[in-house]
């Protein structure tokens, strides 16, 4: 209790972790590669395009020896295209824009697919599959939109934007015009949050979940009190009504019938 | 619920309405006149602590000693206003730690719809608390009698709600370090 930072992560702790996604930078200057713990860095050799991670991106653009090329959502057109998915669309009336797709998973078009994930394989020949964090969602890619696919915010979302926002914004499109972006889309996103309480109550009781998708890492962080206060809250008043029913359930089962195991199961499967 | 915990020690000397079912001889000190003895049918305001220590029996279904009423917080008439609308309900007037307080009532009695209302007050209350937490004119405004009314657990949540969105606006540089 005495401990001054509160339980959870700090925003300042999200925005470290937001650092080690990979961006796409300029480079300015030649530098020989870089042996790092999160892996090796390519030789820098200007004007090639090289994947970094932000870190070292926003170190090498504090002192002159980069410039950023900023992901595709980071740009004025996607950013109010996913706002507008946000307020007008009716699926996203009450949820978040959709996080970008994993690999493997079927994209918006082709939705009835099955996913396929396809393995990776490492130096070593060990099978792996990538997932986030490891993910480059935040590089620059060469036809941001040919492929038809809507722009989408990943997880790091507000803490990539904003730094690179802070640090480059020469680099930016348009950048007050992304700020103000990027605000108005964080407003609209945490009023979501906030009215999401109702929902709430089927964390709180067994078996049930609330599904977090599409909510930024800074936006989690910034609820996580708030939420575990309240279903911790509703568990607490719910908690005689769940033991009743525990006890009930355990008197059905050992009544030995074959439907009481039967609808114990459905149960869980909600 | 630790052993160290404050607000559980203060729930506990919570007041419960009692009554004697049996002639008690020596404890009229719960009444106020020392060296008395207690008759059947007495009502008194006991803490929750000892209450329910005295209600035992009932709940083994042996002689009991007392039994427990539902306290004035937690009456149909509160109930009501509840249901009519849950904002505008002085819980701290009621009991300032309402919810604990229900929760060790709704493990003493079996009442549905109360968890299910309470459930719903919770909620209901829980979502205004954010706005207000997230807003901080309204603190100051017309939503300043609503956080007066709030219980322990629900200024908890507030300060937790409100020191959050600071946080992040003095990351995001939008507010001032402390």
């Amino acid at each position: 209790m005495a401990f001054p930072l509160p339980r959870g992560i700090t925003p300042p702790e999200i925005s470290f972790l937001a650092e080690m996604e990979m961006v796409t930078i300029v480079p300015r200057q030649r530098l020989e590669g870089l042996e790092l713990l999160g892996g090796p860095i390519s030789p820098l050799i200007p004007p090639r395009r090289t994947p970094v991670p932000l870190w070292l991106a926003l170190l090498l653009k504090r002192q002159r020896r980069a410039n950023i090329l900023p992901p595709p959502w980071l740009h004025p057109e996607s950013l109010s295209l996913i706002l507008d998915t946000e307020t007008q669309h009716q699926d996203y009336k009450h949820a978040f824009s959709p996080p970008p797709p994993l690999p493997g998973q079927p994209n918006m078009r082709e939705r009835g697919q099955r996913p396929i994930a396809r393995p990776r394989y490492t130096p070593e020949g060990q099978r792996y599959y990538r997932t986030p964090p490891f993910l480059p969602q935040n590089v620059a890619r060469d036809q941001a939109f040919d492929d038809g696919e809507p722009p989408t915010l990943p997880f790091h979302w507000l803490e990539v934007g904003t730094m690179l926002l802070d640090v480059a914004s020469d680099d930016v499109v348009d950048p007050d015009q992304t700020r103000r972006l990027l605000k108005e889309l964080r407003e609209v996103r945490s009023a979501k949050i906030r009215s999401g309480v109702d929902l709430l109550e089927d964390a709180a009781t067994a078996g049930g979940g609330v599904a977090l998708t599409g909510v930024g890492a800074m936006e989690i962080g910034e609820g996580r009190g708030f939420i575990s206060g309240v279903v911790d809250g509703l568990r607490r008043i719910g908690a005689s009504k769940e033991q009743a029913r525990r006890e009930q359930m355990a008197e059905a089962t050992a009544n030995g019938g074959y439907d009481a195991t039967q609808d114990d199961d459905d149960d869980m499967e909600f | 619920m630790s052993y160290y915990d404050v607000d559980s020690i203060l729930t506990d000397a919570q007041k419960l309405p009692c009554t004697f079912e049996l002639d008690v001889p020596g404890l009229g000190i719960l009444e106020g006149n020392p060296g008395e003895s207690i008759k059947a049918g007495t009502r008194i305001d006991l803490p929750l602590w000892l209450g329910e220590m005295l209600s035992i029996g009932a709940r083994l279904g042996t002689s009991r000693l007392v039994t427990l009423d539902i306290p004035s917080a937690l009456s149909e008439r509160v109930m009501n206003a509840f249901q009519a609308d849950p904002r505008t309900v002085d819980l701290r007037s009621l009991a300032p730690n309402y919810y604990r307080l229900s929760e060790r009532v709704l493990e003493l009695f079996e009442e549905e719809e109360m968890i299910d209302i309470l459930s719903n007050t919770f909620k209901k209350r829980a979502a205004e608390i954010a706005d207000h937490a997230h807003n901080p004119k309204g603190a100051l405004g017309d939503g300043a009698e609503f956080l007066q009314g709030l219980d322990e657990t629900e200024r908890q949540l507030f300060r937790v709600a409100h020191d959050s969105a600071k946080e992040t606006r003095i990351w995001a540089g939008e507010a001032k370090k402390r």
